[in-house]
């Protein structure tokens, strides 16, 4: 007897759209989708528990393997739920490095997710353009910092190094080029039609699911929910700076895209502004701490905004040296709640579209 | 001299043959007709040797790149290499594959370019075979890879595979519509299905000035027909890994590999007859053998082609058949329509 | 008009076609690296003291150490970096008040072998008895004291090691690569 079934497709672990070891079971009607059920855990390595192995400061370069594309505001947001732990005074000018290398972080995280998206809908050069961008970044990062990628650059209480000679001239200079390099993208994806065709009005996402589901970043944002904590809480010293917070309209596919495309835009001019002011500030890059931390005993929860969502810390002290329990909440792995209800009815080249306009990061999905 | 230089060669052999004397005709022909066959094999093989290496080439200057750059100057055999790599590995079958149709279709796959090139006239007098019927066959000759791809997809027992054959048969299927109804509009014009008339016909205007949209209709299915971007949905490796390659590994996939840059330029040089005048010379440089013209024409379009594939990105498999359906074979009947309308109206003025 | 981005795109590819390329014949030449590269470690056996900082900031439990005492003060005899657990945090060097050890640009730590991957930084005999006291007693004055670690190790004595001995550790060194 002929009759049509439904199949079962493993999209990932090892797939070249999952963004690393991700994997989605399809069940699929023809190319059309039915049920999509995320399985994560591929990339476990139990930050969480190691860092109560380890000592406050010992904890920072973990927290740079989690989300690696925006390392330095993973280190930011523990470094600084340790120093609210603690009521650690953060000198002026370590703010400001912590400010502009987070944002060069920003900046690199979404330029790659810029490009991977491009990449993911078919279009190649795209993504390595925007690797030409990221890599100059990086080699800024990696003057700074010494590590491209995995900076562990902030400390408890500070910063781990000054700025080098002509570092900031160099920065701006690469800022001043970034709006070009920008227009260039937009030229060679946005502006595409065969790429709106494939992102328009595909996944959904209303503000009050957005809300519901506890969804986070630019996803949040596209979906026309005004909620940046840079401006809504402005945590370090960003109520000095003047920017903007991008939104969407329609919450598909192409305005998260879009919205990232515009943050970069508002990360360029944070940092060219962080440029400006930083050059009056002198002083110490880190407060005085001692060499053991020993954090009163209490727990603490603090987030910030990193480049894929908010990422929170929350810290358990037990009065020891090490923490008591650490647990962190992953923007990535939240933004992926709602992804089943997103995938369904759409078409397998759909999953790759959604799934890269949430911009996940495994390292971080995983923990 | 350099016009006549592969025309002088056949001469040549025609009369070394006929020198002998014992041979018959009939034979030193057939004999002449394999030489020139066997030079089609190679032409063609050393040519998807060469498009590899220069689409590799093309995608990393797009992209801020140097491409292959080790092997060879400029990484010149950098292909060669790669090929004697994929030839010393182990053809792996898979357990529930169907063993005969899986590793029959890389073997046939290349069979389609190869007898399309039998045909075509890739210089003054340079066809290896003219035939009457040279449009008729090169349309259906060409249609044939669905075949193998499907039989590739399908024997390869993979789900991903099977998609891919899936979106290969609807996809070539349906712009196999639109390439044959936009040819038709030159052949009404030239009234000859034999290649060499059509060329003959566009000695003082191209057929791209007269049939504009035809061109489009014409290229964008050839892209189509090809399973290149933006229509690669076949490969689709962001989507479903490589499609009907995906289990293949070593010599199978290079021939898959290699059949499609065989079918790239098949279709350049299709485009070429058909719209571009072939070989014939414009603004009068024949100065410029003619056969080098047929390959510059042949080869700014391959760089197009090439050019597409490193800007665009991929389009959805609904939005695909749409535009097939809904686009280009509407736009290509019209395209017949107006032109007999067009060719009555002429022939009543009596021009 | 639909297609001007398609027409768009293909005009900033062909832009990019003849643009200067960015990338470099790797082995044959190399961007050069900053400064402040987290690259190979290399240690100044001069300047070390052996205190065993390092090995207590180290995260991953990386670097070992081993130490033997040789007259007043401590020797260093083998200083071994697991190397494929390195995180490359650079914590290490932070902690060094002497320091001792350092990155450098050196990026390249391939191995063919899984033996060969941790980084033997020292290897060497301690003398038998100490050489050249005078030299010891001369320069022992307190040099600023790191903060108290929990297990670090009292001896906090600048050692200027015999000149034959720092030879010999260079070898060493060497070898250990």
């Amino acid at each position: 007897m002929l009759r049509t079934q439904e199949y079962i497709l493993n999209f990932g672990p090892q797939h070249p759209a999952t963004h690393g070891v991700f994997q989605v079971i399809l069940t699929l009607d023809g190319e059309r989708i039915v049920k999509a059920e995320p399985v994560c855990g591929y990339l476990h390595r139990g930050i969480e528990k190691l860092a109560e192995a380890r000592t406050y400061t010992q904890v920072i370069p973990y927290t740079d393997r989690m989300d690696y594309l925006a390392a330095m505001l993973q280190n930011w947001g523990y470094v600084q739920a340790v120093e609210k732990l603690m009521g650690i005074e953060v000198p002026e000018r370590a703010e400001y490095l912590r400010i502009i290398s987070g944002e060069l972080s920003r900046l690199t995280s979404h330029v790659l997710a810029t490009g991977v998206y491009a990449l993911d809908v078919g279009g190649f050069t795209g993504f390595l353009l925007c690797f030409r961008e990221r890599e100059k970044m990086m080699d800024l990062l990696e003057e700074l910092t010494g590590s491209r990628m995995t900076t562990s650059y902030a400390r408890i209480g500070g910063v781990a190094d000054d700025v080098t000679e002509g570092w900031l001239d160099k920065l701006d200079k690469l800022m001043d080029e970034m709006p070009g390099y920008i227009e260039e993208y937009n030229g060679l994806i946005t502006g595409n039609e065969i790429f709106q065709a494939r992102t328009k009005f595909i996944g959904k996402l209303t503000p009050e699911t957005s809300i519901n589901y506890s969804l986070s970043g630019p996803v949040l944002r596209a979906s026309g929910v005004n909620y940046d904590l840079r401006k809504a809480k402005p945590y370090g010293i960003y109520d000095r700076f003047d920017f903007e917070v991008p939104l969407g309209t329609n919450g598909d596919c192409f305005d998260r895209f879009y919205c990232r495309v515009l943050e970069m835009e508002q990360s360029v001019r944070i940092i060219k502004q962080a440029i400006e002011q930083i050059k009056e500030v002198d002083g110490p890059i880190i407060a005085k701490v001692p060499k053991v931390l020993k954090p009163p005993k209490g727990e603490v929860y603090q987030e910030i905004e990193s480049s894929k969502g908010i990422i929170g810390y929350y810290i358990v002290s037990d009065g020891t040296n090490k923490p008591y329990r650490m647990h962190v909440r992953r923007p990535s792995f939240i933004n992926l709640g709602y992804l089943d209800e997103m995938l369904r009815g759409y078409l397998v080249a759909d999953v790759v579209a959604i799934l890269g306009s949430i911009d996940i990061v495994l390292g971080e999905v995983d923990c | 001299m350099l016009e006549n230089l592969f025309v002088g060669t056949t001469d040549w052999l025609r009369s070394l043959l006929g020198g002998i004397g014992f041979l018959p005709t009939e034979i030193a022909e057939s004999i002449v007709l394999v030489v020139k066959l066997v030079a089609v094999l190679v032409f063609i093989l050393v040519n998807a040797l060469w498009l590899v290496y220069m689409e590799r080439k093309v995608a990393a200057f797009m992209q801020a790149r140097i491409g292959p750059n080790r092997v060879g100057p400029w990484g010149l055999l950098q292909t060669t290499a790669d090929i004697g790599k994929l030839i010393s590995k182990e053809i792996i079958i898979p357990k529930k594959a169907d063993k005969v149709v899986f590793l029959l279709a890389p073997v046939l796959i290349f069979m389609p370019p190869l007898m399309v090139f039998a045909v075509l006239p890739i210089g003054k007098n340079m066809a290896a075979l003219d035939l009457n019927i040279g449009v008729f066959y090169l349309l259906a000759i060409a249609s044939l890879s669905t075949l193998f791809f499907f039989m590739g997809g399908w024997a390869s027992n993979n789900k991903y595979s099977l998609l891919g054959a899936m979106r290969t048969v609807a996809q070539m299927v349906s712009y196999e519509l639109p390439l044959v109804l936009s040819l038709l509009g030159v052949i009404m014009i030239v009234g000859s299905l034999n290649l060499s008339d059509i060329i003959a016909a566009q000695e003082h205007t191209w057929l791209i000035f007269t049939q504009p949209i035809a061109f489009l209709i014409f290229f964008i299915a050839a892209v189509a027909e090809t399973n290149r971007c933006p229509f690669d949905l076949v490969e689709g490796e962001s989507e479903i890994i490589n499609g009907p390659y995906t289990e293949y590994g070593g010599m199978g996939f290079a021939m898959f590999f290699l059949a499609e840059y065989a079918n790239i330029m098949v279709v350049c040089a299709m485009a070429t007859i058909m719209f571009l005048g072939g070989w014939h010379a414009p603004f009068g440089l024949t100065f410029i053998p003619s056969w080098v013209w047929f390959f510059i024409k042949m080869y700014v379009l391959i760089f197009i082609v090439m050019q597409f594939r490193w800007t665009y990105p991929r389009i959805r498999v609904d939005q695909l058949m749409g535009f097939g359906w809904k686009v280009l074979v509407p736009l290509s009947l019209a395209n017949i329509f107006v032109t007999g309308i067009g060719m009555y109206i002429y022939r009543a003025i009596g021009w | 008009m639909f297609g001007k981005g398609l027409v768009k795109g293909l005009q900033i590819t062909w832009k990019e076609f003849w643009a200067p390329k960015l990338t470099v014949e790797y082995p044959d030449k190399q961007h050069p690296m900053p400064e402040r590269f987290h690259g190979k470690f290399v240690l100044d056996v001069d300047k070390c003291i052996a205190c065993g900082l390092c090995v207590n900031a180290c995260p991953n439990r990386v670097i070992s150490l081993n130490k033997q005492k040789v007259g007043k003060k401590q020797y260093l005899t083998d200083y071994k970096m697991d190397i494929q657990y390195c995180l490359f945090c650079g914590l290490c060097v932070e902690s060094c008040n002497k320091g001792a050890i350092h990155f450098t640009q050196d990026f390249n730590m391939n191995q063919y072998f899984y033996k060969n991957i941790p980084l033997v930084l020292v290897r060497r005999e301690a003398p038998a008895e100490p050489l050249e006291e005078p030299a010891t007693g001369g320069e022992e004055k307190p040099k600023p004291k790191p903060k108290p670690k929990p297990q670090a190790p009292k001896e906090e004595k600048v050692a200027e090691p015999a000149p034959p001995a720092a030879e010999s550790e260079a070898a060493a060194g060497k070898e250990g690569q």
